[in-house]
């Protein structure tokens, strides 16, 4: 249990692909313009929280929750957070549910610094082709447990107001936006007194980082102007698009990245009224990071063809090939099989050592029984794994023209190996090569009859991590 | 392990083989009872009535014994329907001939049979069971493809070689279709048609790929020492082999994709009880499972007719072509005469027992004695294969 309320670890999850341009005649986007970070076309908001959860979850103690925030999730009805979940491997003791709406990624994160819930935030926000805010919005999660390394809460305050916003009915994929100059003179009421509030909770009047985020851009700046913010989390956000719900988390965990320990943050999340949280940085706060900084991510990422875009997220309705859709999964084997499916289990022999994949009653190496459910269970997913050989499907019924698919062999480690046939992720077919280093990572592989069919990909090693 | 030759000898003494093509105004009850009617039809005297057991093979196409027994109106006969992915009508040949080497039936007849144009989608298709969803879509030249890259890696081989070699399979099987009026495609192709054929998966386009096609095939077994009581040209069953692959190289480490183990397996199995102790030069002539070009490069060596990593320079060097010293797939294979999966085993049997009798006219390899008829299925690292050596003496 943490010593005080706050943030024991956190990560940003930022998808590999930026848009700059969102011209249908083709005209080049002008140079130095706004970008909106871009989820592949095979991931969610479930694939990334997964992303941005993966590193820092493993702990979470049972009797706490495990919560989603989002404006999107895969289903509804269903609990999306429940398939984070089972691909984390937290405790069954660990509850799991969803926060929805433009507002959820704030309460999420109040629910972590006091109530000691692990959470992620995620989002992937499309507009009708041509909107104004089309480039304004975009795509990220961010992820935080609780515990007081990277930051201590010194105090909150919230504020409801009930004004029709951003919204959108059942079923529609894109929010209907109110004249943003009336709300936003509500979100920035809402926000002055919430952060007021807060402040003087903490006895505080001024802090060392002012973070901001708003669904209504011309409320976000107006707050960042009267609260003194230095224009930080604007230069994040000009680069990835308001991220929906995830976006007080990932403007929090890019300010965290740059934090030094004792350092104090406002965090204003002004959707639907105001949330305001006042923290002091951990003794920690340098390590409490899981997986890249921030701005790591952001220049990394590959430039998007909007044409590109439109196709993946069904903008554009293509010609597929002559080819049956993907099979949709069935429940009862997914269910056998979770340990495989959504944590990338094998079974290591019991007599050779040897990792068998999928899981086996009996080693594909040695052929020894390993007895009723096989032998020891090794995750692959943090692994790493070398091509062995690689194909590339130009027949795909996913919304790209070719995927490659390769089959790659884990480093042993001591661990026995293990071998994986896997779609390729985020990267160019033809860049795929035999001997090439991959790391697993979290993905929709398809959806056929409503169901949402999630698995691993292999992505390539220097895009996922930074230690080498 | 081994397997051992069969109590008694078997000979293949009738076949019948459709045309493998578009049959759009066929069904597969046409198809078979037109490639069992030719089959019976060879044999003055023969008929249905004469024939003690029925294995019928087919993938996709339909469900039980009932698949040959209703369109043919069999009336008291045991009828087996048999699957082994792609290697399916050489399991139902397989299964025929044991009925006759137990002694449990005097004459026996294997079918196989595939209807894949019915549907609208280009390539194979077939129904799984519920899955959870983890195994890669993969379209059967994906899978195969991968052994274009492992092959070049293992061997040193460049792109333009083993693209060279790829294309000589592909423009050799349809040369020898062109001479054979059964065949999918009857036109040659060129080099230059082949390497720019819309890519389909890795290097491998259009026309690296099998045709696909409908088609039945059928065949009458009786024991060796029967046969000249319906035929003074039998084929005699020398060595045959299953083997159905663990699915180790693909669940596993290992595996390099520049072999099929199982061939390998099966090869040396056959070819023990065949007495063929130098594939390379006592087989008169080869049919292969040519699905893919590469996969045709890659038999070569598993069939022990080319020294490993050297299929590709032998091909390039005309070794397997028709009038080279082991013509292979002289029929056109897969890739020309057309691949409906229940069938093609039993069509390269068509072919070896053709070639066998001096019945192939332009295609005829001279004094051919051994043949090889090698059928698989799966994809590298996961697959089934059979192979037999037939010949024209016991």
């Amino acid at each position: 249990m943490p010593e005080q309320n706050g943030i024991g670890a956190y990560a940003a999850y930022l998808p590999a692909y930026a848009l700059t341009g969102t011209s249908l005649d083709g005209a080049e986007p002008p140079p130095g313009g706004p970008a909106r970070g871009v989820a592949a076309f095979d991931e969610d908001t479930v694939t990334m929280a997964v992303e941005a959860l993966r590193e820092i979850a493993a702990g979470t103690p049972a009797g706490r929750q495990l919560l989603l925030a989002t404006t999107g999730a895969p289903y509804d009805g269903k609990t999306s957070a429940g398939i984070v979940h089972e691909a984390l491997g937290l405790d069954p003791g660990v509850a799991a549910a969803d926060l929805r709406g433009h507002r959820s990624g704030a309460v999420a994160l109040d629910l972590v610094l006091r109530g000691g819930a692990t959470a992620a935030l995620a989002d992937v926000r499309t507009t009708r082709p041509g909107a104004p805010d089309e480039l304004a919005q975009g795509d990220a999660a961010a992820a935080f447990t609780a515990g007081d390394a990277a930051a201590v809460l010194l105090a909150r305050a919230g504020r409801t107001a009930e004004v029709l916003d951003r919204w959108r009915l059942p079923g529609e994929r894109h929010d209907r936006v109110w004249d943003e100059r009336f709300t936003a003179e509500i979100l920035v009421a809402s926000g002055r007194e919430a952060a007021r509030r807060a402040l003087a909770e903490a006895g505080l009047d001024a802090v060392d980082h002012v973070v901001v985020a708003s669904s209504n851009a011309r409320a976000a700046a107006a707050l960042r102007r009267a609260l003194g913010g230095s224009g930080a989390d604007a230069a994040v956000e000009r680069l990835t698009g308001h991220t929906g719900a995830a976006h007080p988390g990932l403007l929090l965990a890019a300010t965290l990245d740059t934090a030094r320990p004792g350092q104090t943050i406002l965090l204003l999340s002004a959707a639907e009224g105001a949330d305001a949280f006042v923290l002091r940085a951990g003794d920690g706060v340098g390590s409490a990071r899981g997986g890249r900084p921030v701005r790591e991510q952001l220049a990394a990422r590959q430039d998007l063809a909007y044409g590109r875009y439109l196709r993946w997220r069904g903008l554009l309705d293509v010609q597929g090939p002559a080819r049956p859709a993907a099979p949709a999964p069935a429940a009862p084997p997914m269910h056998r099989r979770a340990g495989w499916k959504y944590r990338l289990e094998g079974g290591r022999c019991d007599a050779c050592g040897a990792v068998t994949t999928p899981p086996g009653r009996v080693c594909a190496s040695c052929g020894v029984a390993g007895g009723t459910g096989g032998g020891e269970k090794v995750t692959l997913r943090d692994r790493v794994a070398t091509v062995v050989s690689v194909t590339r499907d130009h027949l795909t019924t996913m919304p790209e023209a070719e995927v490659a698919i390769v089959v790659a062999d884990f480093d042993d480690d001591g661990l026995g190996g293990g071998r994986l046939s896997a779609y390729a992720a985020d990267v160019e077919p033809a860049a795929v090569t035999v001997g090439m280093r991959m790391r697993p990572t979290f993905r929709r592989l398809w959806t056929t009859d409503a169901i949402h069919n999630y698995f691993w990909k292999l992505r390539p090693w220097g895009a996922t991590t930074d230690d080498d | 392990m081994t397997t051992n030759r069969m109590v008694h000898d078997v000979a293949i003494v009738a076949m019948g083989c459709t045309p493998f093509r578009d049959h759009w105004n066929s069904s597969a009850d046409d198809l078979l009872v037109d490639a069992v009617g030719e089959c019976v039809g060879s044999v003055p005297g023969l008929s249905l009535e004469d024939v003690d057991a029925f294995w019928v093979g087919t993938q996709g196409t339909g469900l039980s014994g009932q698949v040959l027994a209703r369109p043919l109106r069999l009336a008291g006969k045991p009828v087996t329907r048999v699957e082994n992915y792609c290697a399916t009508g050489s399991e139902a040949f397989r299964n025929a001939v044991f009925g006759v080497a137990s002694g449990a039936y005097d004459v026996v007849m294997a079918t196989g049979v595939e209807k894949l144009k019915d549907s609208s989608q280009s390539g194979l298709s077939a129904t799984l069971p519920p899955a959870d969803g983890t195994d890669v879509d993969w379209t059967a030249p994906a899978g195969f493809s991968l052994l274009a890259p492992a092959y070049q890696a293992a061997h040193g081989v460049g792109d333009r070689d083993m693209r060279a070699a790829m294309t000589r399979v592909a423009v050799k099987n349809h040369a020898n279709g062109a001479l054979n009026e059964r065949a999918q495609f009857r036109r040659p192709v060129t080099a230059e048609a082949v390497e720019r054929s819309p890519r389909i998966a890795g290097p491998l386009g259009v026309l690296d790929c099998s045709g696909v096609s409908d088609g039945a095939a059928a065949a009458v077994i009786v024991r060796a020492e029967d046969a000249h009581r319906y035929t003074d040209r039998p084929v005699y069953l020398r060595g045959m082999s299953f083997v159905a692959g663990s699915g180790a190289g693909l669940a596993s480490g290992g595996y390099d994709f520049t072999t099929f183990p199982e061939v390998v397996t099966a090869a040396r199995q056959a070819y023990a009880q065949a007495g063929v102790t130098d594939p390379a030069a006592q087989i008169s002539l080869a049919e292969v499972h040519d699905c893919f070009t590469p996969t045709e490069v890659v038999l070569m060596e598993d069939l022990g007719f080319s020294e490993r990593g050297k299929a590709w320079r032998d091909i390039l060097d005309g070794r397997y072509d028709l009038g080279g010293a082991l013509p292979v797939n002289t029929d056109g294979g897969l890739k020309s005469f057309g691949h409906p999966i229940g069938a093609t085993g039993l069509r390269m049997m068509f072919e070896c027992f053709t070639q066998l009798r001096g019945e192939a006219g332009e295609r005829q390899v001279p004094d051919a004695r051994l043949a090889v008829s090698q059928n698989l299925g799966g994809q590298p690292g996961s697959s089934v294969a059979f192979v037999a050596v037939l010949g024209r003496e016991l």
